[in-house]
């Protein structure tokens, strides 16, 4: 094995990923090799360094892990519902629920005909006269023969 | 039931009692990974309080998401996928800068062979090494924030490529290339130490 292949292959026998045939060839050259054998070395003393760090870590913190259950059941009842969660559910959601179902029945009646204040009940087209006074007359161009609906004149309806 | 007894219950069992409402069994998962829990937050957010946070924020998160695991499948996989998104969202919320780049991290001109640190092979002889031990901790918070939390969940942890794939929600080519990038820089920050 050359040198450059195993130094491909190092992070891969450190996390036991090769098959037996490839850890044993790379034991092999690691055990001729000194420079992929020290590369080797100070990889795995990482995973080593770590383990040891993040024992002394935690370590020194083992009373306040021993209260760790009391914290997480504060959190735990934090996030409870309150007792009257389902008294609101049912006395104001329901009600707001039917609130919206008559508003929508307003614009959308079951007839299919639209609502007379539905926006859509003008098809409104905007003209402008010219003159010497400035006019905007609005036209409902709906069903049946156009008809102004209003007229607006200097600023005046 | 003791304490013997309860470390062979099966994660799935007690996830089924947590679901059947029995606290007690919620509270046994949480002891079983509450340290390993700490030691993965610890690690990606840095700051030990902060930790803590992230661990009991996660827990009580699991608690309430518990119907949400699968049966079949691992919980500390599951758990720690909740664990490491808050830590990370954490970390991320208060925005901590390494004091110290890598170029500089640990090594430094004068530093004498002779005067360099002896690699600890027990927990006791790092403690007794501040100066290491704050070193490790300033070379892992220089790492960009997922390459942290990889090479912590395979050395730390232990979990497997395919685990962590899961747990950060990436492809196991990423695991592999966060892994191999991490550890070089790890490599690079404590060079100046020699084993006995």
């Amino acid at each position: 094995m050359e040198c450059r292949e195993a130094r491909q292959k190092i992070q891969d026998l450190i996390d036991g990923r090769l098959p037996p045939g490839g850890a044993a060839e790379m034991r092999d050259h690691l055990r001729a090799c000194g420079p992929c054998a020290a590369e080797e070395a100070e990889l795995a003393r990482v995973g080593e360094l770590l383990r040891l760090w993040s024992a002394v870590r935690v370590g020194e913190k083992e009373a306040q892990l021993s209260a760790m259950w009391t914290r997480v059941r504060a959190g735990i009842e934090e996030r409870k519902e309150p007792w009257y969660a389902p008294v609101l559910h049912r006395w104001f959601l329901l009600p707001a629920a039917a609130a919206l179902a008559v508003f929508a029945l307003l614009f959308y009646p079951f007839d299919g005909t639209r609502a007379p204040f539905h926006p859509k009940s003008f098809d409104v087209t905007v003209e402008s006269l010219e003159s010497d006074t400035a006019t905007v007359a609005l036209v409902d161009k709906g069903e049946g023969l156009p008809r102004v609906i209003w007229i607006i004149e200097n600023g005046k309806t | 039931m003791s304490g013997n007894e309860q470390a062979n219950v099966p994660d799935e069992n007690l996830v089924r009692a947590s679901l059947a409402g029995d606290e007690g069994a919620f509270r046994d998962l949480m002891e079983r990974y509450k340290r390993r829990a700490f030691g993965v937050a610890l690690g990606i957010v840095g700051d030990a309080d902060e930790a803590q946070d992230v661990v009991q924020d996660a827990f009580v998160k699991a608690y309430y998401k518990l119907r949400d695991f699968r049966f079949g499948s691992n919980f500390y996989t599951w758990f720690y996928r909740l664990l490491v998104n808050r830590a990370i969202d954490r970390w991320r919320k208060t925005s901590r800068t390494p004091t110290v780049s890598f170029d500089d991290a640990w090594v430094s001109g004068e530093t004498s062979e002779s005067e360099a640190m002896v690699y600890p092979k027990t927990p006791e002889e790092l403690a007794g090494n501040r100066e290491l031990a704050e070193g490790i901790s300033r070379a892992i918070a220089a790492l960009p924030e997922y390459h942290r939390t990889v090479i912590l969940l395979r050395e730390v942890e232990g979990l497997a490529y395919e685990e962590i794939a899961r747990i950060l929600d990436c492809s196991v080519g990423t695991v592999m290339s966060r892994l191999h990038y991490a550890r070089a820089k790890l490599k690079g920050a404590l060079k100046g130490f020699r084993g006995r």
